[in-house]
């Protein structure tokens, strides 16, 4: 499969290989156009990385509102409907929005340079699927504007609250659903394609970076799980507008088929927002530990062990709806077992460091961050994986904790690491590293301030989704809202941070930190437009 | 500083002796019956499991950490396999994962086992209040926000048990055997009291099954879990336990009670009587969605007052109440409101806020068609 | 197809010998260990159903 040969040069490519006649006759289109049009790998992996920050900014927009209005017992700010609108959104924002286009975009940028291919297999589906987003989450925002406001059911949307309850909005909310769901599929296909036929001649699978591996075993939960998701949001349209009754329990549906398919689609995507993070944080442990990953075979089984149990543990999200005994059994032990090859990867990391020659870095302070504080997240999900007890937390603020704990210090703080990492690759300059360490550490402070005393809010009784609260919460939601305008105003430093560093800075040299070792290292900082025009020799630095 | 001390206060906290965590309210509530200590219990070896492996995890890379840093000169060792602590570190978790599955599995048998109960209870969720009935005593009710808007909007100060008391609370007798049946006229709700750790959802088209046997008497407080519209925050629980004899009278009172408003049903209201009732019935079940002041908050939920087709259509306002409109967020009254309630409501929405028909409707006329329609 | 599935169970516990796995890479048939790999999915969501059911009564 690796010999397999180098993409049909397109138009572009030949414009900026053969020069001369070509060039007069391709004439690189300019300012606007070239955004709309472009095929290439890196200029389409910025438009994500911009237009997932700008989501990233809007999404916490929403969460600050809601955080003000928690700020104290009482309703201050807004009204419950609009508040629910907020909640809603904030997690349709962040999820579709910000964390998976984040990947998707560091996947454009760097599996192709990490696999020494010139550019992606499918450059055109490329620019497809990226400009599909704008149109989805524009249709998606403007809900908002709409009489009877936006979707306001949980970003999990249960029926019948979405369907026979909705505001009139929600075929628009299905429709930019669907439109995404596109956009990620066909993402999804590109990059398998990419990963499966461009590799260097002389890589191997096994041979590959961690993070094109975790990104391949993402692609197939991808395609394997978004037609579910376009299937029960198909179903939502047909009960809202075609008068069928799927959900609704008069005309002799079932409200809780909608979540058994709902989190059949969802539990898979939890983890299509993690393994990616994984990946990266598997490259810049070694790197900056100065040596090799630590059991690489084992990470690689252990991704592909975390894939296969996400499809088999959705009904873990389902404890309290009155499932049958062993139901309930079975999905108890299943999502226990999926502890096991998490904690393989955490212990993997840590014997990594272990004897190793550690530097502070930027990536690596995000990175080591993220080991910790996922791995809190970790023990939270342990613990409302035993039935019994998630009887008590279950919808209660500590689950609110969970998530954001393996989401926002996890996945989030696994993309700013690679932002960290491959900016120097990017701009051909190191980020300011003052800037970066103040951004760091309000950013750690700020995202537990927030979400720690969650974890005692909802201990103490406190259910989610509520837009005003029993006074015993009031300290634990002060803590989280000083927090939350914590954290949100130190990620307008990284924008400083990236806008610093895109202008100018100390310059990087191709291999940027010391002990990195993947191919997009052997490529000039700034990597050219077009890279591996001629494959790289590549020679595997893991012998096996 | 303070977020620091916030840390330490937390980390302290999760890490104290059991009461001193209770106390501060940091933690599970133990509860009142035997689940609830059961799974109080296993939440906290669950607990403790993550800290010793966080200890040890955390531990062997804050180390690492420290003494392998590079601006110390150390030198990186080569090694990047060892495929003997692989297996022992993927089969420790597995033993630990298989010691908890054990009692989790026996505390949720014991949960899931609703046979032989002393008092069945049919719990109703409704956007948004509850509806409890004794089955097999004829006694029903609805149970609603206790808490005045005042408090809400922060015009008046917030009480002690702001958002967690009801006009009526569920009254379940101590030592015996509660059956829960929980279902739902309309979107999903959960049905959930910490202290008696029974959490359940509320599933329009299904009736699900939990139970509960406290142990000791008290008031104990919570509300819905899941998300079901606007009013989610405001549709708290409250159960009263009380000793058995305590129960008894109660029942008996709740019956005669009964009794007299049905009586009501036979005689001529005035209307100063039935505003008076209609705008207490409007404010506890009707205001939340069609505003105290009847302006409504189109499309979802219509204004009432000056509504042309309201004031045209008696009779179909009528309907709509005592059947609610399919397909939209107006429920059916008929199981809620009695006879009395019906008319009063209709009576005053039909002449409050400027509507001034001059219609009054009787008890009587209702009971009627909610007899034809049975 | 024995060594297959031996090969599928090491990558179950996610540990595996350094040999053996690149015995196991240098074979040019993935099929067999895709169909190896389904098999004992099959099989493991089969057993813990059946723990479920036993633990159940």
């Amino acid at each position: 499969m690796a010999s397999t040969l180098p993409p049909k040069p397109t138009p572009e490519h030949s414009t900026a290989t053969a020069g001369g006649m070509a060039e007069a006759g391709h004439a690189r289109p300019r300012g606007l156009m070239r955004w709309l049009l472009t095929t290439n790998h890196k200029e389409i992996g910025s438009l994500y990385l911009i237009f997932s920050l700008t989501m990233f900014f809007i999404g916490g927009i929403f969460a600050l509102v809601v955080r003000a209005e928690l700020f104290q017992p009482g309703l201050q700010l807004v009204q419950p409907e609009f508040f629910n609108q907020m909640t809603t959104m904030h997690g349709l924002i962040m999820v579709f929005g910000a964390i998976m286009p984040a990947f998707v975009g560091l996947a454009n940028w760097m599996v192709p340079l990490q696999i020494g291919a010139p550019d992606m297999a499918l450059p055109r589906l490329n620019n497809f699927s990226f400009w599909l987003l704008p149109v989805a989450f524009t249709l998606l925002l403007s809900t908002l504007l709409m009489p009877g406001g936006g979707p306001n059911f949980g970003w999990t949307f249960y029926a019948p609250l979405s369907t026979t309850y909705a505001p009139p909005s929600t075929t628009f909310f299905i429709l930019s659903l669907h439109i995404a769901g596109i956009s990620s599929i066909l993402g999804a296909i590109n990059i398998i394609a990419t990963i499966l036929n461009l590799r260097a001649p002389g890589m191997r699978m096994m041979d590959m970076p961690l993070f094109v591996w975790t990104w391949l075993i993402t692609a197939f939960l991808l395609i394997a799980v978004m037609p579910v998701l376009a299937g029960v949001i198909t179903m939502m349209l047909m009960d809202i507008n075609f008068g069928t009754s799927f959900f609704n329990a008069a005309g002799g549906g079932d409200p809780v088929l909608f979540q058994h398919l709902f989190w059949f689609f969802g539990h898979p995507e939890v983890y299509i927002m993690i393994l990616p993070a994984f990946g990266i944080v598997s490259a810049i442990i070694p790197t900056f530990s100065r040596k090799r990953l630590f059991g690489y075979a084992s990470m690689v089984y252990a991704t592909a062990a975390i894939a296969i149990l996400s499809f088999l543990v959705w009904a873990h999200h389902m404890f309290v709806v009155g499932l049958p005994l062993v139901a309930e059994l079975f999905f108890m032990y299943t999502t226990m077992l999926i502890a096991v090859p998490t904690g393989v990867k955490v212990f993997n990391w840590v014997a990594t460091m272990f004897r190793g020659s550690i530097s502070f870095e930027p990536p690596m302070l995000f990175a080591l961050a993220f080991v910790v504080q996922f791995t809190v997240g970790g023990f939270s999900g342990l613990m409302l994986a035993i039935s019994p007890a998630d009887f008590q937390y279950h919808d209660t603020y500590f689950v609110v904790a969970h998530f954001h704990y393996v989401l926002v210090p996890g996945a989030l703080f696994a993309i700013l690491a690679g932002a960290y990492y491959w900016l120097p690759k990017w701009t051909g300059h190191y980020p300011h590293l003052r800037l970066s360490q103040w951004h760091f550490w309000l950013s750690v402070i700020g995202v537990n301030l927030t979400f720690f005393p969650m974890h005692f809010s909802g201990l103490a009784g406190m259910p989610r989704r509520i837009p005003d609260y029993a006074l015993q919460f009031a300290d634990f939601n002060v803590a989280s809202s000083l927090g939350a305008f914590l954290f949100g105003a130190s990620q307008l430093l990284f924008v400083l941070v990236i806008i610093k560093c895109v202008r100018g800075g100390e310059k990087a040299p191709a291999k940027a930190w010391e002990g990195a070792e993947d191919l997009e290292w052997s490529v000039p900082s700034p990597a050219p437009l077009h890279t591996f025009e001629t494959p790289p020799d590549f020679h595997p630095h893991r012998q096996h | 500083m303070r977020t620091l001390l916030v840390w330490m206060a937390g980390g302290l906290a999760s890490a104290a002796l059991t009461p001193i965590a209770l106390a501060n309210g940091w933690n599970m509530p133990v509860g009142v019956t035997a689940v609830s200590r059961d799974i109080y219990s296993l939440h906290m070896i669950i607990f403790w499991i993550c800290v010793v492996i966080g200890v040890i995890v955390f531990g062997a890379m804050f180390y690492s950490l420290f003494r392998y840093r590079h601006s110390r000169g150390a030198k990186a060792a080569t090694f990047h396999e060892h495929t003997s602590v692989e297996v022992i570190w993927t089969a420790i978790p597995l033993l630990i994962l298989v010691g908890m599955a054990v009692p989790a599995t026996a505390t949720l048998k014991n949960m899931y086992d609703t046979s032989e109960a002393d008092l069945d209870i049919m719990v109703t969720g409704q956007q948004w209040r509850w509806r409890y009935e004794y089955l097999g005593e004829e006694v029903a009710f609805t149970s609603n926000l206790g808490t005045p808007r005042e408090q809400i909007s922060g015009a008046d100060e917030k009480g002690e048990h702001y958002l967690l008391e009801v006009d009526e609370p569920l009254v379940l007798p101590v030592g015996q055997k509660v059956r829960l049946l929980l279902t739902s006229d309309d979107v999903i709700h959960s049905w959930w009291v910490p202290d008696l750790a029974v959490k359940q959802d509320a599933i329009p088209g299904f009736v699900n099954e939990n139970w509960v046997r406290i142990e000791e008497p008290g008031i104990y407080r919570g509300q819905c879990a899941e998300l079901c519209g606007k009013d989610h925050a405001f549709m708290p629980v409250v159960v009263e336990a009380v000793e058995q004899e305590r129960f008894d009278e109660w029942l008996v009172e709740r019956k005669e009670a009964a009794a007299q408003e049905a009586q009501g049903v036979d005689r001529e209201w005035g209307m100063d009587e039935l505003m008076e009732r209609g705008e207490q019935v409007y404010g506890s079940v009707c205001a939340s969605c069609h505003q105290p002041d009847g302006t409504g908050n189109p499309p979802a939920f219509p204004a009432l007052a000056g509504n042309q087709a309201l004031l045209d259509e008696p009779e179909r306002h009528i309907s709509t109440v005592i059947d609610g409109v399919s397909g939209s967020a107006m429920p059916a009254f008929r199981n809620t409101l009695n006879a009395v309630e019906i008319a009063a409501v209709v009576t005053y929405e039909r002449n409050a806020w400027g509507n001034e028909s001059g219609d009054s409707v009787q008890p009587s006329e209702i009971a009627e068609l909610l007899e034809q329609d049975e | 197809m024995w060594q297959a599935i031996k090969s599928v169970l090491a990558a179950f516990l996610g540990v595996q010998k350094d040999a053996r796995r690149r015995e196991d890479f240098a074979s040019n048939r993935p099929g067999t260990f895709i169909a190896a790999g389904l098999l004992m999915g099959v099989v493991f969501v089969v057993l813990v159903a059946l723990v479920a059911v036993l633990a159940a009564r």
